[in-house]
């Protein structure tokens, strides 16, 4: 009974302390918030049918046939990039000349290649937003193929984009994803991880600071007071993807599928995940700073990474992102709003639970070296 | 015995923060425990607080052996007894003072009725129930030591350790503070209070240990260090047409060890406790004595006499304190 009282009085005071937080906030729920919809909807608002527009000329330098080109000349593309299709040398020369705003090629390994100039105004990055937003959405529909029983052939995709890059229902009654969609994953994902700092904030302030001193000469047992932490830290965290998640959803109308409690239930590994990290960061470093701007690299890697930003050819080097937390838990969620693989999904899921399990078991052997 | 502290040594690396420290605290006591930065007095209150593991020796606290441990190891009956001030502010900014308060007071096992008590005669005594409301962030420096002190209280605990815990504070809140510590030492808690300010430890502190290197080196009152330490009392004397040949007469008083003259002021030096103020006083009334002041030891000068340099010397060195 004791044991209940003081884990209930460390949960609320902690949480409470977590909540008041002004800048932690601001940072891990307002920010992810206005990014979502910044990088988001800004791409879909401009691909809206109602915009009135000047197509931007831009020197277009890709093979033919090729799913850039096939996208790049879909029609609602086309009412806002004037495309010229050339090779690289004369690309360069249209782009000094000012005959067009960008260039857009596509490299050796399948990467997307923009050249603009370094002085390049608002077109420029519009233009830049529309070739992104190939990669973007493609990457979404790869999780898709990739993950789904109904699709086989990356073909299909450019099918799909090519008929109407806008259409909302596919020939299967599945929503074709776009930027926001996408993006929306990807933040909420990333900023559940960088939650974690709320774990290094709590458990530096009740455990290694003068209030972490005055908490462990208090006849409180480290089990109690450490999961009382632990669930404060993690309350909140979850809370504050949720915020967004429910932001997302009803305010930027991102699609979010039919299975949400798979999606929330994914979610809550990631933010537990992000939690086991952090705290071990902290363990291991000793130092607040040192273990945020640890936690920040990491998590800010994983999130390159995962979301299809570099292409990494060495097989097992990219068998060790695709297992990476981060990506395990995009193709699950992708996998439920856009209908993957379950027998993938399960075992994915699983596996980020079994990451967290294992990083929390590792995180309480070295604590109790630490706290000795 | 209180407390117990026996031949207790701890090292870090190559420096050797305490070196066989004994220390005792009888029931109701106030110890007064002084030195200067890297004296060991912050290592002495880790672990007699359990934060920190002791290399050697034996702790005996309310009569049980603790054991050695560290990280907060000790038995929970015997930290309910204890409360401890940190050095710093150890408080949730963003709670309020109450709930600061409410959160400490639950760990302790304090609960409804009897907590809002508590927190209510806390607030009260510590002269913030004005602001029980509002977070520490907004508080003055000194408000904010109070309640760091009030989060260690609230428990009403037998052993009250105190470490520094009026540094960078207004002299209103420091008065407010030694008032404090005084009552709740009146009531019946014994108090190890740290300083580095000798004026604190000289007003609060019943018995006084000095520290320097990790060991003590001075356990008495002040009074009775001061007669151990210090040798020499001074008596100056200043007097209207002076002659040398009252200076020869002053000489020649029962425990004076010198006297020197100086255009109208005699300096006397005698020994410790000879109580020859009235005799010389005696010797000088044929003349016009035109004023007399006797000092005697304040505890910065068996400070200084003792290591060799002044309290607050060491304020800007070391970490280890």
């Amino acid at each position: 009974m004791t044991n209940l009282r003081q884990f209930s009085a460390v949960f609320i005071a902690s949480f409470k302390y977590c909540w008041r937080n002004p800048v932690a906030v601001a940072v891990l729920t307002a920010f992810p918030i206005l990014i979502i919809f910044v990088l988001g909807n800004a791409l879909s608002s401009y691909m809206s049918p109602d915009y009135d527009f000047e197509p931007i000329p831009v020197a277009v330098a890709v093979a033919e046939e090729s799913g850039l080109q096939i996208f790049l000349q879909n029609e609602e593309v086309l009412k806002f990039l004037d495309l010229t299709f050339t090779d690289a040398k004369t690309a360069l020369e249209l782009l000094e000349n000012d005959d067009v705003t960008i260039i857009i090629e596509e490299g050796e390994d399948g990467k997307l290649i923009v050249t603009r100039p370094r002085t390049a105004g608002m077109n420029a990055q519009i233009a830049t937003s529309v070739a992104d937003s190939y990669m973007q959405t493609s990457k979404a529909m790869e999780y898709a193929i990739i993950n789904s029983s109904d699709f086989h052939e990356i073909t299909e995709l450019m099918q799909i984009l090519n008929a109407d890059i806008s259409v909302t229902e596919t020939p299967l009654g599945k929503r074709v994803p776009s930027a926001i969609d996408y993006y929306a994953v990807t933040m909420l994902v990333m900023i559940l991880l960088y939650t974690g700092m709320n774990g290094i904030e709590l458990f530096n302030k009740s455990m290694f600071s003068e209030t972490g001193e005055r908490m462990l000469t208090a006849p409180v047992s480290k089990p109690v007071l450490i999961s009382g932490l632990l669930s404060a830290t993690t309350l909140t965290s979850y809370l504050q993807g949720l915020i967004t998640f429910l932001f997302s959803y009803f305010v930027y109308g991102v699609y979010w599928g039919e299975r949400i409690p798979l999606v929330l239930l994914t979610l809550f590994g990631v933010t537990l995940f992000s939690q086991a990290v952090c705290i071990f960061l902290l363990l291991l470093i000793k130092n607040h700073n040192a273990a945020m701007g640890a936690a920040q690299g990491i998590f800010w890697t994983s999130t390159f990474v995962a979301g299809g930003y570099v292409k990494i050819d060495f097989g097992a080097v990219q068998q060790v992102f695709d297992y990476s937390p981060n990506s395990l838990a995009h193709t699950v969620i992708f996998g439920a709003i856009f209908g993957g693989n379950e027998s993938k999904m399960t075992f994915d899921l699983c596996l980020l639970f079994a990451y967290t399990a294992v990083m929390f078991v590792i995180t309480f052997l070295l604590g109790k070296r630490r706290l000795a | 015995m209180l407390l117990e502290m026996n031949d207790t040594v701890k090292r870090y690396r190559a420096l050797t923060a305490l070196d066989h420290l004994s220390l005792r605290i009888q029931p109701g006591e106030t110890l007064g425990l002084l030195g200067p930065n890297g004296a060991g007095k912050t290592t002495a209150i880790r672990i007699l607080t359990g934060l920190t593991k002791a290399d050697a020796g034996e702790l005996r606290l309310f009569g049980k052996n603790v054991g050695n441990k560290g990280g907060g190891a000790f038995p929970a009956s015997v930290k309910r007894r204890i409360g401890l001030v940190p050095q710093d502010l150890a408080l949730y900014e963003t709670l309020s003072a109450r709930e600061n308060l409410e959160y400490f007071g639950k760990l302790y096992g304090i609960y409804g009725a009897e907590l809002k008590k508590r927190v209510d005669e806390t607030l009260e005594v510590l002269g913030l129930s004005d602001v029980g409301k509002k977070v520490p962030k907004k508080f003055s420096g000194g408000m904010k030591r109070r309640l760091n002190i009030g989060c260690a209280i609230i428990h009403k605990p037998e052993l009250l350790i105190l470490d520094e815990p009026t540094v960078g504070i207004d002299p209103q809140s420091r008065n407010h503070i030694l008032d404090f510590v005084d009552e709740i030492n009146r009531q019946g808690t014994t108090v190890l209070y740290t300083s580095h300010y000798m004026e604190e430890v000289e007003r609060l502190c019943s018995r006084v240990c000095i520290m320097d290197a990790g060991r003590v080196i001075a356990d008495g009152t002040v009074g009775q260090i001061a007669k151990s330490t210090i040798f020499e009392e001074m008596i100056t004397l200043k007097i209207k047409e002076p002659s040398p040949s009252l200076t020869e007469s002053i000489k020649k008083v029962q425990g004076v060890i010198n006297c020197t003259l100086e255009g109208k002021k005699f300096t006397i030096t005698s020994a410790v406790g000879s109580g020859n103020l009235p005799r010389i006083l005696e010797v000088a009334t044929p003349y016009t004595i035109l004023g007399v002041s006797a000092q005697s030891a304040t505890l910065e000068d068996v400070f200084l006499a003792l290591t060799g340099k002044r309290l607050r010397d060491g304020m800007d060195g070391g970490e280890a304190s």
